[in-house]
């Protein structure tokens, strides 16, 4: 669908949305049901480089968020739930309107402590600690989630996919412990999973053929937080009309450790990952891979007032583990170096006006344009290594 | 000299007058509950959506207050020992991911009470340890 059949359905669901006072929200939850939403403006200014739309010695207004989520328990053992998204984020997101999940939840072991259940439909898939709720502004640690770990660029892959997963969850004296065990098929044909796999759009079909998911956490009574993630994905590329590639395959492995540490009003979080990226079969023109990508980030935050807080980050990403300063990739290719990096250190603060609004301003110093959105800036060759960015963002929820 | 102790000491009264921590909050739920006490670590397991029954396996239904409102920070801070922006941090986390549903907001303890009263499995909180009509309150362990 094109952006410009559904602004008009978006604007709907903004206005709707905006339009739920809060003297209607006593009607949007009961025992069995709930109904929750939120919409989100921001705007960004860059130098060098674009970033959701034109934001290059400018302002770009492109990116919004806003989604309706609804939850209903026909059965005490059975959860439905599902979530209606608008997102515009510049040129690397035009859909509109999506529906972002839609599962069935049914827990078919519960008592006072433990739970076990089976989830499948269209299932929010565990990654990190922030990816199931990567839409909703409030969750975030900021206004953009840490680049390297998260990556925008290939938000597809990682959002939700038709599948089922096992999952359990038991609280005892050494804490609360949860897991999810799960087989999906990913969402591997977006025109920015094609530019972080295979270098450009291309005119064929990248295809999910199957994904492993696990991940295992646990809360320990000291208020830490350690977490496991496991994902196991393959792709199928299907020649496009003139298209140099042949039928190729990619394959992506990700083993994810998160840690978080709460000490009264801060807290400390980091997250690594080595992301394993194949390609092959596609030919002379894209010659088979195999790349170890790092990716990580260290991040504090501080509640120094109970409506406001601070945070700092610093992350990196690295195309290629064994290439950091991209030196021979730029020898071998002749493409820019700072391709395969970025190290972002990031300055935010959040204020909750009230419980509904949430302002936030956020500083971007990036070095390097590993995760830089490719559609916002197609001329590669224009693409420069250092570039700063300022974001605003107001976010209303009911 | 005595004229300045006697100020403070009315200001020390006052603060304590005035201080909205409930130094025996008081935990309610519906009457069909059949317990008589929680201790801290099952009343948090409950606000944190970790405990999703009650002992007799009927659904536990969780009310709060809003996130500003005095007797849910004091409530939050001195019984739980959680702020109110982490406790929403888990709400969130558990409901937008389809995993829970995050307790039903009131906006006041007479809708509190009301609601409590009248939502078999409820259980909330009110700023002052008292008996009610058709409400059960919990002792704390």
């Amino acid at each position: 669908m094109t952006a410009s059949r559904l602004s008009g359905w978006s604007s709907l669901l903004l206005s709707g949305l905006l339009a739920i006072s809060p003297a209607w929200a006593d009607e949007l939850a009961g025992p069995r049901y709930h109904i929750q939403g939120f919409a989100a403006q921001g705007l960004i200014g860059s130098t060098n480089n674009n970033f959701f739309g034109n934001s290059r010695d400018g302002v770009s207004t492109e990116f919004t968020e806003a989604g309706l989520h609804g939850t209903w328990q026909p059965l005490d053992a059975m959860r439905l739930s599902g979530q209606v998204l608008y997102r515009r984020a510049g040129a690397s997101d035009k859909d509109g309107v999506r529906v972002d999940y839609a599962q069935a939840d049914w827990q078919f072991y519960q008592t006072t402590t433990t739970q076990l259940g089976l989830k499948f439909g269209k299932v929010k898939l565990p990654y990190g600690l922030y990816n199931e709720t990567r839409d909703v502004p409030f969750t975030r640690p900021g206004i953009l989630l840490p680049q390297s770990v998260y990556v925008d660029n290939s938000r597809d892959l990682l959002l939700a996919a038709p599948g089922a997963f096992l999952h359990g969850a038991s609280v005892q004296k050494y804490g609360a412990t949860d897991f999810l065990l799960g087989w999906v098929r990913p969402d591997f044909d977006s025109p920015s999973v094609d530019y972080s796999f295979l270098g450009t759009t291309r005119p064929g079909k990248l295809k999910g053929k199957g994904a492993l998911g696990a991940r295992l956490r646990w809360d320990l009574p000291t208020d830490t937080t350690l977490m496991l993630t496991y994902a196991n994905a393959t792709g199928d590329y299907t020649p496009g009309n003139a298209d140099v590639l042949r039928a190729g395959n990619i394959h992506f492995r990700n083993l994810l450790f998160s840690a978080q540490q709460r000490l009264d009003t801060l807290t400390l979080t980091a997250e690594y990952g080595e992301p394993r990226f194949d390609t092959a079969n596609f030919g002379p023109f894209l010659p088979n891979s195999h790349r170890v990508i790092q990716a990580a980030y260290l991040q504090g935050e501080w509640r120094f007032l109970p409506a406001w807080e601070l945070m700092l980050r610093h992350d990196i990403f690295y195309r290629d583990k064994h290439d950091k300063s991209g030196r021979q990739f730029a020898a071998a290719t002749g493409l820019p170096a700072h391709s395969m990096f970025a190290r972002d250190t990031t300055l935010g603060l959040r204020w909750d006006t009230t419980p509904n609004l949430m302002l936030r301003a956020e500083f971007h110093h990036v070095d390097g344009t590993g995760w830089l959105p490719g559609p916002d800036n197609p001329v590669f060759l224009s693409r420069e290594q250092r570039w700063n960015m300022w974001l605003l963002q107001a976010a209303y929820r009911f | 000299m005595t004229h300045v102790r006697f100020l403070f000491l009315r200001l020390v009264l006052l603060t304590c007058l005035a201080s909205p921590i409930p130094a025996s909050a008081g935990i309610i739920v519906n009457p069909d509950v059949e317990v008589r006490s929680i201790s801290i670590s099952s009343l948090r397991n409950i606000y944190t959506l970790r405990q999703i029954l009650w002992p007799n396996h009927h659904p536990i239904v969780v009310f709060v207050l809003p996130d500003d409102n005095p007797v849910h920070v004091a409530f939050a801070k001195e019984v739980l020992g959680l702020y109110p922006y982490r406790l929403r941090e888990v709400w969130d986390r558990m409901s937008f991911s389809g995993m829970a549903s995050a307790p039903i907001q009131v906006n006041d303890e007479n809708e509190m009470r009301a609601r409590v009263r009248a939502t078999p499995g409820g259980i909330g909180y009110t700023s002052k340890d008292m008996v009610y009509d058709g409400i059960k309150t919990l002792r704390l362990e």
